[in-house]
């Protein structure tokens, strides 16, 4: 029998995601600076300074009240839509301030596409839903080739490509969930942010999901957070770990960020004990 | 807290301690054996191996359900990874003393020289005294302690070259040739368990820095 022949640097990068001087070799997608966020005049974030690279999957993980999902919201402008929000700090994004204010936000989510932890299609058809971005920003070339392109690269295309006039809540949770990823890939964006993309999801419908993170980010840079540490350890090159500060008077609490390092090196040998509590579960 | 995880952290690692306990014994016993020339005490420790072996088996049974239910990560990783490791080891002693063990017997109807038992003797209580610190040392996570079974290890190796000098110096015809070369297989065995507590030495390193690193290069 013939041998088969496996290049082993290939198969590391699939399996135990890119080191850290590989990610960091790569260019700045966003550069953050001392963030801070805080709802109401309470303060949920603190202080976060942290960078995100081009055509990597950064993972977001911590305890409930830590703060990332307050932080992934920050990435596309999300927390603009709750009034009492107030973000401090700066957010670079290729270099050019996010909150500046001569920036459209609208384009902002069009080149940062975000997927959520529960499915949310329009109650049209599967074709409609798709379409709908391009439609809205009228985007040039065929809406069809559009909608076939962004159905195949969310692995979804020979499931549905027969019935793309049906309506889109008829599709299990698993194909709504990719369809959403469609329905963000549809408009071109630069960066998908997700949150919590499947945790409503079965474990085959997240294989799929995790499975095309991987594939994505040839193309894309991907941020998610995810309250799976294995599913943190499985699809991220960097892994950034939040916790939360109680105020001594138990009054205020605050999510910051504790460590922020290759996936590998957080899930090994952690340099702070929090993170080696939190991974091991003996915390949170 | 994850405290039935906890627990079956701390059942594997008793699990691991209690067999190099039993491993021990069998250092100790041949030691005695060759001493006495005692047959009857060679063939309790090959008996006492298939102990050895089922227990490691368990462990190792053990670490499989462990990893499988349980992802361990971090510093829980490097434990089981660590005992799964140092349990070989072990159970690795376990044969070499079965092998002396029958060795000596194999022997027993031979002229011995006095001085090479006397060797051998001392070889085997150096690797009692090896293994027993490389057992403390990962219970008390204490790499500096490990890092000093390098130096023992010194010790066993040289005697096991001045077993060979020996043997070779004695040897004066046929039945003293069978004899010789017989001690010499018994010193490499003890030769080996040295470099078997070595290894658990380099697991404790690992366990606590998160590298793995030899201890010395076994090339040279």
């Amino acid at each position: 029998m013939e041998a088969r022949r496996i290049d082993s640097g290939k198969i590391a990068e699939v399996s135990h995601g890119l080191e850290r001087t590989e990610v960091e070799r790569r260019e700045k997608v966003f550069s953050v600076t001392d963030l801070s966020v805080a709802y109401s005049g309470n303060v949920a974030l603190e202080g976060v300074n942290l960078d995100v690279h081009k055509q990597t999957v950064t993972a977001f993980i911590g305890p409930s009240g830590c703060g990332k999902s307050t932080f992934i919201r920050c990435f596309n402008r999300m927390n603009d839509l709750v009034p009492s929000a107030r973000v401090s700090g700066t957010v670079l994004y290729h270099g050019e301030d996010l909150y500046a204010r001569d920036v459209d936000s609208v384009e902002i989510r069009r080149r940062i596409g975000m997927v959520f932890q529960k499915p949310n299609p329009f109650p049209k058809s599967i074709y409609d839903n798709i379409a709908f971005g391009p439609r809205v920003l009228s985007m040039e070339g065929s809406l069809d080739e559009r909608v076939e392109q962004a159905l195949r690269r969310a692995a979804l295309w020979d499931e549905v490509k027969d019935r793309l006039k049906d309506g889109a809540l008829g599709l299990s949770g698993g194909q709504q969930q990719r369809l959403c990823i469609a329905r963000a890939l549809a408009v071109e964006p630069d960066v998908i942010l997700m949150d919590e993309p499947a945790s409503a999801l079965d474990p085959i419908s997240t294989t799929r999901i995790e499975d095309l993170m991987h594939e994505l980010k040839r193309d894309y840079t991907i941020i998610i957070v995810t309250h799976n540490m294995q599913q943190a350890a499985r699809v991220a090159d960097m892994t950034a770990f939040f916790s939360v500060i109680v105020d001594e008077d138990g009054g205020g609490r605050r999510g910051v960020l504790v460590e922020y390092d290759s996936t590998t090196k957080i899930f090994t040998t952690p340099s702070d004990k929090r993170t080696e509590d939190y991974v091991t579960g003996r915390f949170g | 807290m994850r405290v039935e995880f906890q627990g079956e952290l701390d059942a594997l690692e008793a699990g691991f301690q209690e067999t190099g306990e039993i491993v021990l014994r069998s250092i100790r016993a041949v030691a005695d054996a060759l001493r006495t020339q005692d047959v009857e005490l060679c063939d309790e420790v090959i008996a006492f191996d298939d102990e050895i072996d089922d227990r490691y088996h368990g462990l190792e049974k053990q670490i499989e359900l462990v990893l499988a239910r349980q992802t361990p990560v971090a510093g829980d990783l490097r434990l089981v990874l660590a005992l799964l490791h140092s349990g070989l080891h072990v159970e690795r002693m376990g044969d070499q003393c079965v092998t002396i063990a029958k060795l000596t017997k194999l022997s027993a109807h031979l002229d011995t020289k006095q001085t090479v038992i006397e060797s051998l003797v001392d070889m085997g209580e150096r690797c009692e005294e090896m293994v027993r610190v490389s057992l403390d040392a990962f219970a008390a996570r204490d790499v500096e302690t490990a890092r000093g079974l390098h130096g023992l290890d010194d010790l066993v190796d040289r005697a096991n070259r001045q077993v060979f000098g020996e043997v070779l110096g004695y040897v004066h015809n046929p039945e003293a040739l069978e004899w010789g070369m017989r001690q010499i297989t018994v010193a490499r065995c003890f030769e080996r368990i040295g470099d078997n507590a070595v290894d658990i030495g380099e697991q404790t390193a690992f366990l606590v820095t998160g590298e793995f690193a030899e201890f010395t290069d076994a090339s040279h």
